[in-house]
């Protein structure tokens, strides 16, 4: 299996070393020598100095005989000629790339057929749109993704001090919830180590807890566990990029009361005319006197998405001491990642990291449902295919032989999706939704008799 | 400037009045009324006059382009001198003792303000009452395409908005565009006008009655064949389909014709129109209730029938009246006042401030208010989607202080001349928004026939402005305008 990837950008540095790790012959595009030999000195893949747009690399590098082809420079016009170009050397290849611009994203239909026949558009502004949404649908949460189409949730909750479910063995979470509801603890985290746990572990004052439910019966959970707390209106967007424009389009309804903060007048005039309810203020999202003049003590979340990290970080420590319920901050760099949640930012998100994780679902088809990190990336959560000679069919899950550190979250039967219990008993043909560590996933092959394929 | 392409153009329209003339000689003729002489004395002399401007001032090097001022001028003075020679049949057949009565009436006709100086209706000739009427039908399709294609392109007074606003017919040059804009609205006006003159004769009315009658609904002009305007048929059908058609002749053209053209959904979409709706619709209500617990009308429907009726006359600046408000409660009659000010849609051939000027400014107002909350805000006065221009924003202020300040003047001018001031006042309200009847002695049972000859040519010069968007009329008084 052979990859392309044009760009050794951030987003190209780190989808080549996770495709490379998984021994995939990965060939990456740059044109400049330094973030080239960035990639060849700590990376097993072949690199090739030039332009992405350029046929004669392409054909140096091999696009006739490559399989997957992924265009994620930060140049939308780049990624469409490289694109356009793969597509005329190899027709059947498969084609992601990465485009953030809007006047091209609304045309998306025209990309995906003719003479490009992109498979895939990557727009990572749009997806941190999405997860910002998603995080302020549960304002407590730490984390939350989405699997099966929407219908499952795993959703991070750091626990409450008054919360029931302290000090409860994990057997014992539904006994404490109420049968009605399924749920799985998928992970915890503790002194800030990720847990997989199994049924006889604890849960402990201070953990954060993932709870793995199905979609409607979220809320009802969550107010079981004594987590869930008032929905978010009052919302403040510092920064009127790309980001802040299409989130603030987002709530821009009677559900929310949102301003936006941006520090160029024309920008805001711009945003003015094409937003309806949303306050536009023309200012900067570190100006004490223009946050206290908007009241920003009293706001339920302040989301800043300026493109600079550092700015983004302050003007949410700022409304956070100024008396803001939530923040969420956005950053590029990955080194800041770590950082954040320590100096009392409660949420982050990263464009590049969310291109990462789509492009490494896409091209992993199928197999891993979702390239969900938690915590970073010491865990994944991933799809197999339940087969009949497997150790693990017809016997129920609590005498599994399943490694430490490996859950079964939810599983699909037919178009059913369940949650099991320790006591469900798995069929042959059901689609398992399984999280593990990374170090674990060989064990797993093992156990399921059936090497985990990716493609 | 080139006179001879405005004289040249005003030739060409007066010969066009003259041949209309033919029309209401045609009634004379098969009434054999006293207007024959009259009406073909103007026939002769209105185009004799037209055809001779039309062929002296003829460009001889065909260079038919227009600017801006040359299109403000044929405007102003076009509407001047149709009244003029519209004045003819009411002057060559002895009608008023004086020429200004003359004048007054033709250009009341030709603005569809109403107001009239006419003592006794029923005495005069058919054919002469006919013509009266035609003015407002004229009118009415002069000022369809003066607001929706000629204005919009002189960019007066914030009509610029619907070059981008309105879809489908606005040209953005004034020729050739113009000419397909205006067969195209003419074609809507005259549809209207078939429809409702059919509705009106299944109504009981007459040929004559129901074509006249229908030229003061479709303009909303509001001359009347009857002493007691449209009272004097005494039929609720009548009244509710002229309602109905009023309020029709109140909303922009243009919306029509995305209807016809099977896009309704246009009309619910359109924020003038849908402020036009709700406001008309809460007065007749109010005033619905206000009446009927305060006079003696029988039933709540009959009550309706007649406030519905007012309203709408009065919203839409038609004028026609079923019943003297001036006795109504008090409630009512400032309510009514209130119209005045209103008037109908922007695009429409009602006069008024129009909604659409009055809804943009309460935004702007209100964005005031809420700039003192937050100081730092940026933000637009939108209508629907669409952001209005800060240019465009000021020609309406601009306007709605000279609107107001014409509105002062002028009723001073006329309570100077020893009207009292309530009626002065109302007669210039009535006369700018293009109205007809006010308040006081020029109330529905009224008319402006006792007003001082001073007066009645300051009211005059109000019709003009109040039609012609005020600004057309004030630029070409300016010096700077006839400079080269």
């Amino acid at each position: 299996m052979r990859v392309i990837i044009v760009g050794a950008g951030e987003v190209g540095f780190n989808v080549a070393r996770r495709l490379s790790g998984e021994n995939k012959d990965v060939v990456v595009i740059d044109m400049d020598p330094k973030a080239l030999s960035k990639v060849s000195d700590s990376l097993d893949v072949q690199t090739i100095q030039g332009s992405g747009s350029s046929p004669e690399i392409l054909e140096e590098a091999g696009v006739r005989e490559a399989d997957i082809f992924l265009a994620v420079t930060d140049k939308d016009e780049i990624n469409l000629i490289a694109t356009f170009l793969a597509n005329k050397l190899k027709s059947d290849i498969i084609k992601l790339a990465r485009i953030r611009k809007e006047d091209y994203t609304k045309f998306s239909d025209m990309f995906s057929e003719g003479d490009l026949k992109i498979d895939t558009i990557i727009n990572p502004d749009e997806e941190v749109v999405d997860s910002i949404l998603r995080i302020m649908s549960v304002p407590g949460s730490v984390e939350i993704n989405d699997f099966v189409g929407g219908k499952v949730r795993l959703i991070g909750v750091k626990l409450p001090a008054e919360s029931p479910l302290e000090g409860v063995q994990l057997m014992k979470v539904r006994e404490q919830l109420g049968e009605d509801i399924d749920v799985v603890i998928a992970a915890l985290v503790r002194d800030d180590q990720l847990i997989i746990p199994g049924g006889l572990d604890t849960i402990e004052r201070g953990d954060i807890v993932y709870f793995t439910c199905m979609r409607d019966q979220q809320n009802e959970l969550l107010k079981r566990a004594g987590i869930l707390s008032d929905p978010i209106k009052k919302v403040l967007i510092v920064g009127g990029g790309n980001v802040g424009s299409l989130l603030a389009r987002a709530l821009d309804n009677k559900k929310f009361h949102t301003r936006l903060i941006d520090s160029d007048a024309d920008r805001c005039a711009h945003l003015s005319e094409t937003l309806d309810r949303v306050i536009v203020l023309n200012g900067d999202g570190t100006d004490q006197d223009l946050l206290n003049e908007e009241n920003v003590g009293d706001l339920d979340m302040v989301i800043s998405v300026t493109g600079d990290e550092e700015m983004n970080i302050l003007s949410c420590l700022l409304a956070k001491n100024l008396g803001a319920r939530k923040t969420i901050t956005r950053i590029n760099k990955f080194a800041y990642i770590p950082l954040i949640q320590p100096i009392g930012i409660d949420h982050l998100v990263c464009p590049r990291l969310s291109a990462i994780n789509s492009i490494l679902h896409f091209v992993r088809q199928g197999k891993v449902i979702s390239a969900v990190s938690i915590k970073g990336e010491e865990a994944e959560a991933l799809e197999a295919i339940a087969q009949e000679k497997s150790d693990i069919v017809g016997k129920p899950i609590m005498e599994m032989n399943l490694p430490k550190g490996t859950l079964i979250l939810c599983f699909q039967r037919g178009d059913d999706v369940i949650i099991p219990t320790g006591l469900t008993v798995i069929e042959p043909n059901d689609r398992l939704l399984i999280i593990s560590t990374h170090k674990n996933i060989p064990k797993i092959e093992k156990a399921l008799t059936t090497k985990l394929e990716f493609y | 400037m080139r006179w001879k392409i405005v004289l040249h153009t005003i030739g060409a329209l007066t010969l066009c009045v003259g041949l209309t003339m033919l029309f209401p000689l045609a009634f004379s003729l098969y009434y054999q009324d006293a207007g024959i002489m009259p009406l073909l004395k103007s026939f002769g002399f209105t185009c004799i006059s037209g055809i001779a401007m039309f062929l002296i001032f003829r460009d001889r090097e065909g260079n038919k382009g227009l600017s801006h001022r040359e299109g403000m001028a044929i405007v102003a003075l076009g509407w001047v001198i149709a009244g003029f020679f519209g004045s003819l049949p009411f002057y060559f057949g002895d009608i008023f003792t004086n020429y200004v009565d003359c004048f007054f009436e033709s250009l009341s006709g030709f603005t569809t303000t109403g107001a009239s100086v006419m003592m006794d209706i029923e005495k005069n000739a058919k054919g002469i009452l006919f013509w009266r009427s035609l003015t407002h039908w004229l009118g009415g399709m002069g000022i369809i395409v003066l607001s929706l294609a000629i204005l919009p392109f002189l960019g007066v007074g914030g009509m610029q908005l619907y070059k981008a606003e309105v879809p489908g017919p606005v040209p953005d040059k004034l020729k050739p565009r113009i000419k397909d804009t205006a067969m195209v609205l003419w074609k809507v006006y005259l549809l209207f006008s078939a429809i409702e003159a059919v509705l009106l004769m299944l109504g009981g009315m007459d040929f004559f009655d129901s074509l006249c009658h229908t030229f003061g609904t479709l303009a909303t002009g509001g001359f009347s064949t009857k002493n007691s305007s449209v009272a004097y048929f005494q039929s609720a059908y009548i009244d509710y389909v002229i309602t109905f058609f009023m309020l029709v002749a109140a909303v922009n053209f243009s919306l029509h014709y995305q209807m016809i053209k099977g896009r309704p959904l246009l009309l619910w979409k359109d924020p003038e129109f849908r402020f036009f709706g709700v406001i008309t619709l809460v007065i007749m209500v109010i005033i619905t209730v206000s009446v009927y617990s305060a006079t003696n009308y029988e039933s709540i429907e009959e009550s309706f029938r007649y406030t519905s009726f007012q309203v709408a006359s009065i919203i839409s600046t038609t004028g026609y009246a079923t019943a003297d408000y001036e006795i109504w409660p008090a409630v009512a009659q400032g309510l009514l006042l209130f119209c005045m000010f209103l008037g109908g849609c922007a695009g429409s051939t009602s006069g008024g401030m129009k909604h659409l000027r009055i809804m943009l400014l309460l935004k702007q107002a209100y964005q005031e208010v809420f700039r003192i909350i937050h100081p730092r805000s940026v933000n637009r006065v939108k209508l629907g989607k669409t952001v209005v221009k800060p240019k465009t924003m000021n020609d309406i202020l601009g306007f709605f202080v000279l609107w107001l300040a014409l509105f002062v003047i002028c009723g001073l001018v006329v309570s100077a001349t020893g009207v009292d001031v309530v009626s002065s006042f109302a007669a210039s309200l009535a006369c700018i928004g293009n109205i007809g009847p006010g308040i006081g002695s020029v109330g529905p049972t009224e008319n402006y026939a006792h007003i001082p000859e001073l007066g009645k040519w300051a009211l005059i010069f109000c019709m003009l402005l109040g039609r012609l968007e005020i600004y057309t009329v004030i630029v070409i008084c300016v010096p700077e305008f006839w400079r080269k």
